[in-house]
C-alpha cells in the first residue's frame, strides 16, 4: 500500500517536472527580471525605471545616449542628425531619419505600419502636454515651449484637446524636418528628447486602441509586443521591419579588449527573443538567476554576502559557472532632509551637529556592505559640478565636534532641544537606516522619533509640508546635475521637488544663472560653488551615492551599466555556444 | 425559501451603503490627498491642481459618496488611477491565476482536513489524536513565510520537482507552477483545519443520540459517518463557505514570492499607489461575496438538517 502511494507521488512529480519548459538554443532569447509590475505601455506615463526599460523595448525617441560611452553621450536614434540651434538658443530643427516604419499593427489601414513623419513628434508631444492624460512627463516640458502651455491651458476644463491646433513653438517644415521654439534656453532639452516620456506614437495606434492603447504599443522600436496582458511575464520579439541600425563600433578605451565591440557593425536587435519576467520577492529572483532562468540580477541584499566576498570579489562557486559580477556607482543621492519651514531648523549649527554625529562608515558597512560613496553634497560623482578634491567638512563623523556645535546652537547635550520627528517609508532598511541614525544622534542628547508611513502617506506628508525631517533617495533622471541642484531650488518647494522647502538666494541666483547656459566650464564652474555651498549650509543630511551590484551569465554578451538603459537590450546578445556547454553547471 | 433569499438579497442595500461609507471616509477623507503619488516625483503644484479636478476630488464630499454609492450598486469600477486600465479588465485578468491557486489547494485542504479529522475523532484519545493535535499545533507555530522560504528552495530549486515562480494559463503547464504554492496552502491550511473539524466532530460525538445509536449495536464508523458527521456538518459549512470571497481575492504572500498575477498583488500595489478605485472594487466586491456566500451557507444548512426551515 505504502509503495504504490509513493510511487503515485513520484508519477505526479515526474509530470509536474515533464510540465516544465526546457532551456531554448535554437533561439537567442534574453531573460531579463523586473521586480515591479508595469501598467501598461504608454510612454507618457513612463515615470519609473522599470516602466522606462519596457518602453525602449518597443518606442523610440529621437535621441538615446551611447551604449558604450562614459560619461554619457547622446546620440542621434531615430534623428538623423543632431539638430540645428538658432544662434539665440531658442529654436532646434530636427531632421528625421527617412524610411522608419511604426510597427504592423491593425491601426493602419492594411495592417502594415506606415512610415514615420515629422507629424508623429508633433503629436506625440502634444500628448505629453495634453492636460486630459495627466502625463507623469509634463514637467519636462512645463513652461519650455512656445505656445504649449497655452495649448494645455485652454483645454483644461473641455471634454477633450485639439490635436488639430497650431502650436507656435512646434513647427512642421516638411515630412521629414521639424522645429521647436523653446521660451528660454533649455540646456537639458535633448536629455528630455532621450527620455522615454517623449519617445514617439502613432495617432491611428492612440485612436484605434482609444482606451486600450496602452496595452497594444505600436512603436518602431526593436522589438514588438502585439498585446499586453497583465500578466509576470512579457515576451517581446524581434521587429521584422526594423531598420537598419548597428551595433557601434567605437566605445571607452578597453571596451574592445573586454569584448564589448566583438558584435561591432551587426545589425541590431542581436536577440531573437525577451522574455521580462516580473519577480518582486528577493529569494525567487536569486533562485532564478542561480537555476540560469535569467539572464542578468541586481544583487538582492540579503543574497550579497553569498554572492560577493569581502565586498568586491565574485564567489568562487558563482565564478566556476562562468558568472560575472559588475558593480555600478549609481547617479544618485540618499539624504535626511530638514524642512526649513520649521524655526527649529533655521539654526545651521544645529544642522551641522547633527550632520556630523552620523556614523556614515558605521551605516555603510551595515547598509551598503560597505559599497557606497558618502555623498559629499548633492550632486553625485559622473556628473558635472562634482570636484572630486571637495570634501565636505560636515560630513566626517566627529562627535566631539557634534556637541561642541549644538552647544553652540543652543542646546548644549541637546538641552531643551525637544523630540524631532523623522518619516521615512515602511520599509524594513528604512527603518533600521533611522534607527542607526537616531542610535549615532541620542550620543550627542538629540532625540529621534521614527514615523512610518506608506509611501502615499510620505509624499501626502511631504507635499503638505506636515513633516519635520524625512529620508528619501533621489535618482538622476538625465545626466545633469541641474537634476539634482534643483531639489534646493526654492521655487521648486513643496508641493514641488524641493521637499525641504529650502531658500537660499545666493544658491537660487546661481542657479537661475547656470540653468540656462549649455554645457560647458562656465556651468560646471557655477554647478561647482552651489554644490559646495550646500555643503557648508547642510539644508540635508548628505547620505550616499550608492553603487548597483549586477550579476551577468556567461553568455551574454555587450553588456555594461547603463544608468538610463532603456534602449540598452537591443545591443545584449547571447553566446548560444557558451549557453548550451555552460548550462549543464545549472 | 424563496422569500428569505429575497430579503436577504434586499439586506444588500444598507450593508453596500455602509461598506461604501467606510470606504469613502478610510480613502477619501483619511487618506489624503493621491495626486501627488500618481503624478510621481516630478509632479508640479499646477498640474496636481489639474488633476485632483480630474479625479473628481474638487467636488463636495456628498457628491463624491454618492459616486461610490453609484459604482457600487452599478459594479461599474471606472478605470485605475494608477495604471489607467480598465478595472473590471483588471480584475477579471487577476481573477483566473489567483482561483487557479486558491480553488484547488482550498479543496484538497478541506477534503484532507475532513478525513483527517474523522480520522483522529475515531481514534480520540490514542497516541496517533496526540500525534496529530502536536503536530497541527507546530505546524500552525512556524510562519508562513517560512514554509514559502524553505518550500520554495527545497522542492523548486534543489530538487527542481516544480518551476521557482511564474505563471502560465494553459494546461497541463500551469501545474508545475501552481503545485508548489497550492502544496504549501494546503500545509498551512491542514493545522487550523484540523483542529475545528476534530472539535465540531467531537462535541458530536458526546450527544445522547450517539449513545442510543451505540446500544442499538451501530458500529463506531457507521456512526460516525452517517450520523455525528451530518450533525456537525452545520459548522463546518460555515466555516467553510464563509471562506469562498476571500480564494477570489487571492493569497498575497503566496502570489508574490510565486510571482502568480493574480488579485493580491494588484491589491497591494494599489494600496501603494493610492489607486482609489482599485481599492474600492475590491472592497465592494469582497463584501457583496461575503454575503452571497453567506446566503449559500444558509440554504446549505436546509440541505444538511432538514429541520432547518428559512423564514
Amino acid at each position: 500500500m505504502i509503495k504504490s502511494i509513493v510511487s503515485f507521488l513520484f508519477g505526479i512529480f515526474f509530470l509536474f517536472s515533464s510540465c516544465s519548459k526546457d532551456r531554448s538554443f535554437d533561439e537567442r532569447e534574453l531573460h531579463l527580471i523586473s521586480p515591479e509590475k508595469i501598467a501598461g505601455f504608454d510612454p507618457i506615463h513612463a515615470s519609473d525605471n522599470y516602466s522606462a526599460n519596457e518602453m525602449g523595448k518597443v518606442y523610440e525617441g529621437l535621441f538615446e545616449f551611447h551604449p558604450l560611452k562614459r560619461p554619457y553621450e547622446l546620440v542621434p536614434n531615430l534623428a538623423e542628425s543632431l539638430p540645428l540651434v538658432s544662434d539665440d538658443g531658442l529654436t532646434y530643427s530636427f531632421k528625421i531619419r527617412a524610411g522608419v516604419h511604426f510597427h504592423d499593427s491593425p491601426a493602419f489601414k492594411d495592417g502594415k505600419g506606415r512610415e514615420l513623419k515629422s507629424d508623429d513628434f508633433l503629436y506625440s508631444l502634444k500628448r505629453l502636454a495634453d492636460p486630459k492624460l495627466q502625463a507623469k512627463g509634463w514637467w519636462l516640458l512645463d513652461d519650455k515651449i512656445v505656445g504649449l502651455n497655452e495649448w494645455r491651458n485652454k483645454y483644461v476644463a473641455a471634454e477633450s484637446s485639439n490635436y488639430g491646433d497650431e502650436i507656435e513653438g512646434l513647427r512642421k517644415i516638411d515630412d521629414y524636418t521639424f522645429s521647436i521654439k523653446l521660451k528660454k534656453p533649455y540646456p537639458q532639452f535633448l536629455y528630455a528628447l532621450a527620455m522615454p516620456y517623449t519617445f514617439v506614437v502613432a495617432k491611428e495606434a492612440v485612436e484605434h486602441f482609444a482606451k486600450e492603447f496602452l496595452n497594444h504599443p505600436v512603436g518602431t522600436g526593436p522589438f514588438v509586443l502585439p498585446v499586453f496582458e497583465q500578466t509576470n511575464r512579457i515576451v517581446y520579439t524581434k521587429n521584422p521591419t526594423f531598420r537598419e541600425k548597428f551595433y557601434p563600433s567605437e566605445g571607452e578605451e578597453g571596451d574592445d579588449k573586454s569584448g564589448l565591440l566583438a558584435d561591432a557593425g551587426k545589425k541590431i536587435p542581436l536577440v531573437d527573443k525577451i522574455i521580462v519576467d516580473i519577480i518582486v520577492e528577493s529569494q525567487p529572483k536569486w533562485l532564478s538567476f542561480q537555476k540560469a532562468k535569467a539572464d542578468l540580477l541586481e544583487i538582492p541584499k540579503d543574497n550579497f554576502d553569498t554572492a560577493v566576498i569581502a565586498g568586491k570579489d565574485l564567489s568562487p562557486e558563482l565564478r566556476s559557472k562562468g558568472i560575472r559580477l559588475f558593480a555600478n556607482p549609481q547617479l544618485d543621492v540618499t539624504f535626511f532632509a530638514f524642512n526649513h519651514d520649521d524655526p527649529l531648523f533655521k539654526n545651521k549649527k544645529l544642522r551641522q551637529a547633527m550632520s556630523i554625529a552620523w556614523n556614515r562608515d558605521e551605516a555603510n558597512k551595515l547598509f551598503y556592505n560597505k559599497a557606497a560613496i558618502e555623498a559629499q553634497s548633492v550632486i553625485p560623482p559622473g556628473l558635472g559640478g562634482y570636484r572630486k578634491e571637495f570634501k565636505n567638512p560636515y560630513i566626517k563623523f566627529d562627535i566631539d565636534q557634534a556637541k561642541k556645535l549644538l552647544a553652540e546652537a543652543g542646546y548644549p547635550q541637546g538641552k531643551g532641544l525637544p523630540e524631532i520627528k523623522i518619516e521615512t517609508r515602511n520599509e524594513t532598511v528604512a527603518r533600521q537606516l533611522i534607527e542607526h541614525f537616531a542610535k549615532n544622534l541620542d550620543r550627542i542628547g538629540i532625540k529621534i522619533k521614527v514615523s512610518m508611513n506608506t509611501w502615499p502617506e510620505l509624499i501626502n506628508k511631504v507635499t503638505k509640508r506636515q513633516h519635520q525631517m524625512y529620508t528619501m533617495a533621489w535618482g538622476a533622471d538625465y545626466p545633469d546635475a541641474e537634476n539634482f541642484l534643483g531639489l534646493l531650488y526654492c521655487p521648486y518647494s513643496s508641493p514641488g521637488s524641493n521637499g525641504a522647502n529650502y531658500c537660499n538666494p545666493d544658491f537660487d541666483n546661481l542657479f537661475k544663472m547656470a540653468t540656462v547656459l549649455q554645457d560647458g566650464l562656465e556651468r560646471n564652474t557655477l554647478y561647482e560653488k552651489m554644490n559646495e555651498m550646500v555643503a557648508v549650509d547642510v539644508p540635508w543630511i548628505f547620505g550616499f551615492n550608492r553603487t548597483k551590484f549586477y550579476l551577468s551569465q556567461a553568455w551574454v554578451r555587450n553588456y555594461k551599466f547603463m544608468e538610463f538603459n532603456h534602449s540598452q537590450f537591443q545591443y545584449l546578445n547571447v553566446d548560444l555556444e557558451v549557453k548550451k556547454e555552460l548550462s549543464k553547471k545549472f | 425559501m424563496i422569500k428569505y433569499i429575497i430579503r436577504r438579497l434586499l439586506y444588500m442595500i444598507p450593508v453596500l451603503l455602509g461598506v461604501s461609507l467606510i470606504i469613502f471616509v478610510l480613502f477619501n477623507v483619511v487618506s489624503g490627498d493621491p495626486t501627488a503619488v500618481l503624478l510621481g516625483k516630478n509632479a508640479t503644484a499646477k498640474q496636481m491642481i489639474d488633476l485632483r479636478e480630474q479625479l473628481g476630488l474638487n467636488k463636495s464630499l456628498f457628491a463624491q459618496y454618492l459616486d461610490v454609492v453609484k459604482s457600487a450598486f452599478t459594479f461599474d469600477f471606472g478605470y485605475s488611477w494608477a495604471t489607467k486600465q480598465e478595472i473590471s479588465k483588471m480584475i477579471l485578468q487577476g481573477a483566473l491565476p489567483s482561483l487557479c491557486l486558491s480553488a484547488p489547494a482550498f479543496i484538497i485542504s478541506t477534503i484532507l482536513s475532513l478525513l483527517i479529522s474523522i480520522f483522529v475523532a475515531y481514534y480520540r484519545g490514542k497516541g496517533i489524536d496526540l500525534f496529530v493535535r502536536v503536530f497541527c499545533i507546530a505546524g500552525m507555530s512556524i510562519s508562513a513565510l517560512a514554509y514559502i522560504l524553505f518550500f520554495q528552495w527545497f522542492f523548486a530549486y534543489k530538487l527542481g520537482w516544480f518551476e521557482i515562480s511564474g505563471f502560465e494559463a494553459s494546461f497541463p503547464e500551469l501545474i508545475s507552477y501552481i503545485a508548489l504554492p497550492a502544496i504549501i496552502w494546503i500545509v498551512l491550511s491542514i493545522g487550523p483545519d484540523v483542529r475545528f473539524f476534530r472539535t465540531v466532530i467531537l462535541d458530536e460525538i458526546y450527544q445522547d443520540y450517539v449513545r442510543t445509536a451505540r446500544s442499538k449495536g451501530l458500529s463506531e464508523i457507521k456512526i460516525l459517518l452517517q450520523h455525528v458527521l451530518r450533525n456537525a456538518l452545520i459548522p463546518i459549512i460555515t466555516y467553510v463557505v464563509i471562506q469562498i470571497p476571500s480564494l477570489i481575492l487571492g493569497a498575497l504572500l503566496l502570489e508574490n514570492f510565486f510571482s502568480i498575477p493574480g488579485l493580491g498583488g494588484m491589491t497591494l500595489n494599489a494600496l501603494n499607489a493610492s489607486d482609489f478605485p482599485v481599492m474600492k472594487a475590491m472592497a465592494i466586491l469582497s463584501s457583496v461575496g461575503y454575503i452571497i456566500f453567506g446566503l449559500i451557507s444558509d440554504i446549505l444548512y436546509t440541505v444538511a438538517d432538514p429541520r432547518i426551515k428559512l423564514k
